[in-house]
């Protein structure tokens, strides 16, 4: 091993060479400051991987030939080798990011680099206090150095506010130093960490002092406007260096100190760095300047860092991977970020649009940002999760509720942000330029997501048993995106299936149910896919990676292995519910509801471990305390997917604009997660109550109400695809009250229809899709007639609807019956009541699409319309038959549920003769059903085809049997507004009230943030004493007995 | 006791200096004046160093007569302050200078030097 102290050599001695030889080195200068830093990159790796893997144990350095405290000692333990390589790291890939703008600058530059990543390596070494002062002030000064660099007059103010405000705080620094000194008589940490510093009288200031100055070089709310502004100012490369090398060193002090620290420190630490990282993520909100965005995001992930130092009490053992996972994350994300933001060079976050230029940025922003979220499978997923159970395992209530909410936050700007860069119109300007040497760093901080990934997943407690495959096999699709889709299509088709194949042995009950949805499913509506030409760029890895994770719910067995596949596929369905032409906004609402429902079944998990000694799903029946809470937690994170009412309001447009085949995909198979996992929490808690009110009582009313009102606003919709996406909000209203309903037939019925949904709506939203394929509109009143132009599609919408409806003969009706059944069994027959209620509006909306759309007149451009693309129809065929089956063949369907059902629920099941079905209150035969109606029908086909025969037909435009005057376009279509008389009278039901509601908390908090925002005024006096009054108060608060 | 005794008038003072200094730094309009108030805000934070290691009755440490280098530690004040002090005065140079220069390129850009005047980044 190289001892450590080359590390202060070759970087100081460079440095020095450098700036004195200056201009004969200029041309070289790049490339040897390049090897230096290589060079103290090697000596910190390789000293990391020596006491990581035991071969090495920590050195301590003595400079000056004398021992301490006569002189300065650099320690080299296994925690500074970590954040040197960190720190060491940064500088070359930061400086390698910055070669050509900084061979620009000249010698002094790279002089001016070294210097600060030498003075970072010594604050990290050192045991000396007042050594620690001296370079931090050298840190400083470097950095103060490299700002100046950038002549712009704005950054040059930013320079100057943050050069008085860390030359005040290193004042205050001194000062505790000296006071430090005067009362132990030495500056030497582990000397004093000997010694009982309680016993000195007094230095409870002098280490108040040091400790404060510390925390505010890391940027806490409020006392950070400096360090914004210059996060604003400075280019993208010279953020990243103080985001990522600089605050990683700060960081380290603070845990450096930890040991003289007097006890009350780590409540402070704790709420000024979980404060600060609320705060910085409320305010971002309002944030368009990329680089002050992610100023603010730097400040708020390096104080939730400052929280969990000051939470480390109550993370036992798991510290150290949570806060370095959470630093690693920040480390890479910020880089990345900061990086391509140095690229792109704007001063708009709308503006970022450019990035679709050039895919390969795009795919590592989006990669930065699912890491800084802490997706899976990231290191911070892993920091997060652990974080999150032993704050609950230790009672810490407040401050997990706080982190969540504030990861919530930092959700919302960062995929609104994402969301711009995908969706925008891009400005006109020069084409983007990336050179070599910013390649290289971004391609290697992106790699390294996944390797430090890897390794948390496996240094995490329970994370090694995480079956990663089927992430794996779908992020492989970025690799091969090159390939034309019906190359890609065909092999995800066989993933799936051998997956499907490979699991199928072990499937049983629910198991089987929803692994069948989630692959079979989706190998039909990827069938689809073969109907697009081109390359598809993007879409098989992020439909695999959503299937991946749904299938991920199903093999689950213990919760963190839940919570992954739940990650996955939010991640993955989010991409593409964003491929949509329009789909921005609803892409950001469906993400923001599922991340806060994400968080919500975190947080239920986490309650549920409590007192428990493994993590596997079962856990939740026994949970010893808060079971009521868990429930309804978990409950409403489910219910987020599920698109109940108060938290749908991201479905109609995410489903409505997604493309034809995507649609079917996040309708009938994705909302099933929501469902499958309500089965998994409710039949493992059972009946919860909360004071005497049983809390299934209250789903089985939101079921209720949610099937009325969906299918209601599913009733007054112009566009298809959404009246399509309200009925699903309907359907999977019934399901929520079959489960609620807690009986053998209410999750008879519920299953049953989670089954036939997926069919009809799979069929349906194919068949719409494939008349808007060729219709290029959504908007039914410019339809009609299409009856005889697409007539396999009519077949299977009538088909769909008559399923929907619950109509005799088809697998619907067998619903129905059941549901009946079950609402008398229970007696719940106000619910009951508004469940047939809803019933009857479906007929309303299911008449709509066949009427509006096949029936009635032929439009004149769709004189020529094709029918849908063979490859659209195809699946709608295959699901035809199933739907005949099982129609057919009810007992083909309901007997197995039945029989998988039995063991939870022995009493009130369906007894079965052949296709003969007996329930206490009466009988049903599926086939007699079909034969029956088949014949009613025929009778009634064959006599209106007698009486037909002499009809008058009428040319289309003859309208001589109209009567009405046309004022608007649409108007003159007569399905517009079709249920205006209903509307008239029900339809302030139909009110967007909760959009309106979801709406105001957005407007609150963003108009919050704009007010607390304003106490960054801009002026350096401001902030100067913005850090005075908040040591102040700190102050007060902590040793002031206030 | 000993409120007019050399170290605690210096202690006093040195204080005094970081108060006046901060005050400067906050209210003053005028940067230079601003960088002069954190050069007395600095000198405040030497001379409190130095009050420190201050022990009455003895002297400073320099060994320079014979006499002084029999006892050495009874009889000079504690040497570790000075040595200190020097380098935070070093630094407090360079910190100037710096500050210096920022101001003149702030100077260059709006031909002003009222701090008031660069309030261009801000929320």
């Amino acid at each position: 091993m190289v001892t450590p102290v080359y590390l202060v050599v070759s970087l100081l001695g460079i440095a020095f060479a450098l700036g004195i030889l200056g201009k004969p080195l200029r041309k070289v200068a790049g490339v040897i400051t390049l090897a230096t830093m290589a060079f103290a990159s090697y000596i910190s790796v390789s000293w990391f991987m020596g006491l990581w893997f035991g071969e090495q144990s920590a050195a301590m350095v003595f400079t000056a030939g004398f021992r301490p405290p006569f002189s300065i000692n650099l320690l080299m333990g296994f925690e500074e080798a970590f954040f040197l390589s960190l720190v060491n790291l940064a500088g070359l890939f930061g400086t390698l990011f910055l070669y050509r703008t900084l061979m620009k600058s000249g010698v002094n530059a790279f002089v001016i680099l070294l210097i600060l990543i030498m003075g970072l390596n010594v604050i990290i070494m050192t045991r000396d206090l007042f050594n620690l002062f001296v370079f931090m002030e050298i840190s400083s000064i470097a950095t103060a150095g490299i700002i100046i660099l950038n002549p712009h007059q704005k950054t040059i103010s930013a320079g100057f506010k943050y050069m008085l405000a860390t030359g005040i705080v290193a004042g205050i620094l001194l000062l505790g130093i000296i006071f430090f000194y005067h009362f132990t008589g030495t500056l030497n940490l582990d000397d004093t960490i000997r010694v009982n510093i309680e016993a000195w009288k007094g230095i409870t200031v002098a280490l108040f002092f040091i400790l404060i100055a510390v925390i505010v070089e890391l940027k806490p709310f409020p006392a950070n406007g400096w360090g914004l502004d210059v996060y604003e100012s400075v280019p993208g490369g010279i953020g990243m260096l103080i985001s990522t090398a600089s605050a990683s060193a700060m960081l380290y002090v603070v845990y450096k100190l930890l040991p003289i620290a007097p006890p009350v420190f780590f409540q402070i630490l704790t709420t000024i760095g979980i404060g600060t990282f609320f705060f910085s993520n409320l305010l971002a909100l309002k944030q368009t300047h990329p680089n002050r965005l992610l100023g603010y995001s730097s400040v708020g992930q390096i104080g939730l860092i400052t929280g969990v130092i000051g939470l480390s009490h109550f993370l036992g053992n798991q510290f150290g991977l949570i806060a370095a996972s959470l630093l690693i994350s920040h480390y890479l994300a910020k880089a990345g970020l900061f990086w391509i933001s140095g690229i792109l060079n704007k001063t708009h976050i709308r503006e970022w649009s450019v990035i679709r230029q050039n895919r390969l940025l795009l795919f590592l922003f989006s990669l930065f940002v699912f890491l800084l979220l802490g997706f899976p499978p990231f290191p911070a997923f892993y920091g997060k999760w652990e974080l999150i159970m032993q704050l609950a395992g230790s009672g810490q209530f407040f401050w997990l509720g706080a982190i969540l909410v504030a990861s919530l936050l930092e959700g919302v700007y960062l995929f609104r942000w994402l969301g711009y860069a995908m969706k925008l119109e891009a400005p006109a300007g020069e084409p983007l330029r990336v050179g070599w040497n910013q390649y290289i760093p971004l391609g290697i901080f992106g790699l390294a997501t996944f390797v430090t990934g890897y390794y948390a997943t496996h240094l995490s407690s329970y994370g090694s048993l995480i079956n990663l495959i089927p992430l794996a096999f779908a992020l492989g699709f970025f690799l091969i995106d090159f390939l034309p889709v019906y190359i890609k299509n065909t092999l995800a088709i066989a993933g799936m299936g051998f997956y499907f194949y490979y699991l199928y042995p072990d499937l049983n009950g629910f198991d089987m149910v929803f692994s069948a949805i989630f692959l079979v499913g989706g190998i039909l509506t990827l069938l689809a896919g073969y109907a697009y030409k081109g390359k598809r760029i993007g879409f098989y890895p992020t439909a695999l990676m959503m299937f991946a994770g749904l299938i991920g719910l199903v093999e689950a067995k213990t919760t963190l292995e839940f919570f992954f596949a739940w990650e996955v596929m939010t991640a993955g369905s989010y991409f593409l519910i964003i491929r949509g032409k329009k789909s921005m906004e609803h892409a950001l609402s469906y993400m923001l509801f599922s991340l806060g429902g994400a968080y919500l079944i975190l947080a239920g998990f986490s309650l549920a471990s409590i007192g428990q000694s493994t993590i596997v799903l079962d856990i939740l029946a026994t949970a010893p305390l808060y079971a009521p809470l868990i429930f309804i937690l978990l409950a409403i994170g489910f219910m987020t997917k599920t698109a109940s009412i108060g938290l749908h309001i991201w479905l109609p447009g995410a489903h409505a604009e997604a493309e034809t085949d995507v649609s079917p995909m996040v309708s009938s198979i994705l909302l099933k997660a929501g469902v499958f996992g309500l089965i998994i929490l409710i039949i493992r808690m059972g009946e919860q109550h909360l004071g005497s009110l049983s809390i299934l009582y209250i789903l089985s009313w939101i079921g209720a109400i949610t099937a009325v009102l969906g299918n209601l606003m599913a009733a007054f919709q112009e566009d298809a695809k959404r009246l399509l996406a309200y009925s699903s909000i309907g359907v999977l209203g019934y399901i929520l009250f079959g489960l609620a309903l807690f009986s053998h037939l209410g999750w008879l019925a519920a299953i049953a229809i989670a089954v036939t949904h997926f069919l009809f709506k799979a069929l349906l939203f194919l068949a719409i899709g494939g008349v808007v394929w060729r219709l290029k509109t959504k908007e039914m009143y410019r339809m009609g007639g299409l009856i005889t132009r697409m007539p396999f599609t009519f077949i299977s919408v009538l088909i769909g609807i008559i399923v929907l409806a619950g109509i005799p003969p088809l697998s619907g009706f067998a619903g129905k019956w059941i549901f009946t059944n079950a609402v008398i069994e229970k007696e719940w027959f106000f619910q009951g009541a508004l469940i047939s209620f809803a019933g009857i509006i479906a007929f309303l909306y299911c008449f709509r699409l066949i009427h509006t759309i096949f029936l009635g007149q032929l439009k004149d451009e769709h004189r020529k319309v094709n029918e849908a693309p063979f490859w659209i129809l195809a699946p709608q065929y295959i699901i035809l038959i199933i739907v005949m089956v099982f129609s057919v063949l009810p007992n083909s369907l309901l007997h197995p549920i039945g029989e998988m059902l039995k063991p939870y629920f022995p009493d009130g099941a369906l007894t079965w003769q052949g296709q003969y079905a007996t329930s206490i209150f009466g009988y049903w035969n599926g086939t007699w059903v079909m034969y029956v109606v088949v014949a009613i029908f025929l009778l009634v086909f064959l006599w209106l085809w007698f009486m037909n025969r002499k009809a008058y037909r009428v040319k289309q435009f003859n309208i001589v049997f109209a009567a009405e005057r046309p004022f608007r376009p649409e108007t003159t279509h007569f399905a517009y507004n079709f249920f205006a008389p209903y509307k008239k009278a029900i339809g302030f039901l139909a009110e967007p009230g909760v959009t309106r509601f979801w709406g105001h908390v957005s407007e609150g908090s963003h108009a919050i943030a704009e007010l607390i925002r304003r106490i960054y005024s801009g002026n350096g006096q401001v902030y100067l004493f913005q850090i005075m009054a908040f040591i102040v108060v700190v102050y007060l608060i902590s040793f002031g007995g206030f | 006791m000993h409120w007019f005794s050399l170290e605690y008038i210096a202690m006093n003072l040195g204080f005094l200096l970081i108060l006046i200094g901060l005050w400067g730094i906050i209210t003053r309009k005028n940067i230079l004046r601003i960088i002069i108030s954190f050069s007395l805000f600095d000198t405040g934070t030497h001379i409190v160093i130095v009050a420190i290691g201050y022990i009455r009755n003895r002297t400073a440490p320099i060994l320079d007569t014979l006499a002084l280098q029999k006892d050495t530690a009874s009889k000079i004040v504690d040497p570790l302050p000075q040595a200190l002090v020097l380098t935070a005065i070093v630094i407090g140079l360079g910190v100037t200078a710096l500050l210096l220069v920022y101001a003149m390129k702030l100077f260059e850009t709006k031909k002003t030097l009222d701090i008031h005047r660069f309030n261009d980044l801000k929320w």
